[in-house]
């Protein structure tokens, strides 16, 4: 149990950090990232806007880094932190020629 | 400043879902080096629809063919590919070529609702156009293989399509005296592999291009060239319609993956991908040059013609969790589909022969 509060503890430190910190923030209009490799430091977060005119799918199959934003629709913003270093692929499910690298450094 | 207070409780929430899914599974869950935070609105202002004019500065054919730099054009490397391309040795049964399927009178198809292969079997999917496939950024149906090369030597090995093993062909080819110093001539060094069989399938692949439409005249500034019916189906298809937010640019698609709500069991893209709902049912977006003489039409060829194409659209098909958030009922009416089939008959170019080259002995 206390073990729960504790890690419960760090995922709230940790996400607080992030949102509070002003975040690169990702683009996605006209179906390509805003930038096709970024730098951010472990434990810091990206914010994925969708200010495209038609839904995005950002995910990565990095092993150990998975995550899928799902179907983001045009107007929504989504906030992913990255908690280990290592290189992380990003891409859009959707569509194949959106592709960036998440360098995630100490 | 007071924004900050209501997010810091949400998060809060985030984070005791987060312990609680401790309980019943962290190593899945929760202890992956990403996190994903809760996702809010925002505000993107309102942006004034594009003009026609702006449109139309969206379609303008590239003026060069992009050839990869590991597989550059050469016209030695062309020919060859075409000889491959058109003979009926490169699959076991020695009765089927790439264009037996892919063929440049049904604009590179085969006209029929989905392929035939070895043993005349019928296959799952419909076979795709090669037509402009050197603008291609993934391939197949379902995106399975990520270049024009490796897209070659697909057909050739399966077992259902030319069932030939790249070994025997290779052996094969080379009881064939002719063959050898096309090879030696498109590939000096090199000579005969399956690696440069695929380059040259794949450069003579690159040159099958949509010739000139009369709607590349009207792209460019010749109104007389195309219809009112069709401009206003061109209105349509970027306005209303939503087509071109999947087919868009001079070759009508992004490459991108869609569930369009067809009934078909087939779950294409989903088999790559089977954790993101989205794939479920995605096929990847065709483009539409010559798309008049490419029927039946979709990934399965249920759909006889385009007016049923567009009938389907405008119903927006099976409602699933997969399917497109594109895809829903539209509201055309029958002038709006009707000229939106006219313009799509304005991408039928004056395509000349193609003449079937005389095969190496
Ligand atoms: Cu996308």
């Amino acid at each position: 149990m206390h073990k729960t509060i504790l890690f419960a503890l760090v995922i709230l430190s940790g996400l607080s950090a992030g949102a509070l910190a002003a975040n690169q923030v990702i683009h996605q209009q006209g179906r390509v990232f805003s930038s096709e490799s970024v730098t951010i430091k472990k434990g810091g977060a990206l914010t994925f806007v969708n200010d495209d005119s038609i839904p995005h799918n950002v995910m990565s199959a990095t092993k150990g880094s998975e995550f899928n934003l799902g179907s983001q629709a045009p107007g929504m913003s989504t906030d992913v932190t990255f908690k280990e270093t290592g290189d992380v692929q990003v891409i859009c499910a959707i569509h194949p020629r959106m592709k960036m690298m998440v360098k995630v450094t100490d | 400043m007071s924004g900050f207070f209501p997010r810091r409780s949400t998060l809060l929430a985030t984070a005791i879902v987060a312990a609680g899914l401790g309980a019943i599974g962290f190593a899945s869950i929760s202890l992956g080096a990403v996190i994903v935070g809760e996702t809010r609105r925002i505000d993107l202002g309102q942006k004034a629809a594009p003009g026609m004019d702006a449109m139309k500065t969206q379609y303008k054919r590239p003026a060069t063919i992009p050839f990869p730099k590991e597989n550059p054009y050469t016209p030695e490397k062309a020919a060859l590919g075409k000889q491959l391309y058109f003979d009926t040795r490169l699959s076991v049964s020695m009765a089927q070529s790439c264009a037996s399927c892919h063929s440049p009178g049904f604009g590179w198809g085969d006209g029929l609702a989905v392929g035939v292969g070895h043993g005349m079997a019928k296959l799952g999917r419909h076979s795709p156009t090669i037509v402009n496939a050197a603008w291609g950024e993934i391939f197949m149906w379902d995106g399975r293989l990520a270049t024009l090369e490796e897209q070659a030597l697909g057909p050739i090995q399966a077992p259902g399509e030319m069932n030939m093993p790249l070994e025997q062909l290779m052996s094969r080819l080379t009881s064939i005296a002719e063959y050898k110093p096309l090879f030696a001539a498109a590939f000096p060094g090199e000579g005969m592999s399956a690696k440069t069989l695929a380059k040259a399938i794949a450069t003579y692949e690159r040159t099958v291009v949509s010739e000139r439409a009369p709607f590349d005249a009207w792209i460019e500034g010749n109104e007389k060239a195309i219809s009112e019916e069709a401009k206003r189906g061109f209105a349509v298809f970027n306005g209303k319609g939503l087509c071109s937010a999947c087919h868009e640019g001079w070759n009508f698609t992004n490459d991108g993956f869609q569930d369009i709500g067809l009934p078909s069991k087939d779950i294409g893209r989903g088999e790559f991908v089977p954790g993101v709902i989205k794939m479920q049912h995605a096929f990847k977006t065709p483009g539409l040059r010559e798309i008049e003489r490419r029927s039946p039409y979709m990934h399965d060829g249920s759909l006889a013609t385009l007016e049923a194409v567009v009938e389907h659209y405008d119903h927006g098909g099976v409602d699933r969790p997969s399917r497109s958030d594109l895809m829903k009922p539209l509201g055309l009416t029958a002038q709006e589909k009707s000229d939106l089939v006219t313009f799509m008959k304005t991408l039928t170019s004056n395509l000349s022969p193609t003449a079937v080259p005389v095969l190496p002995r």
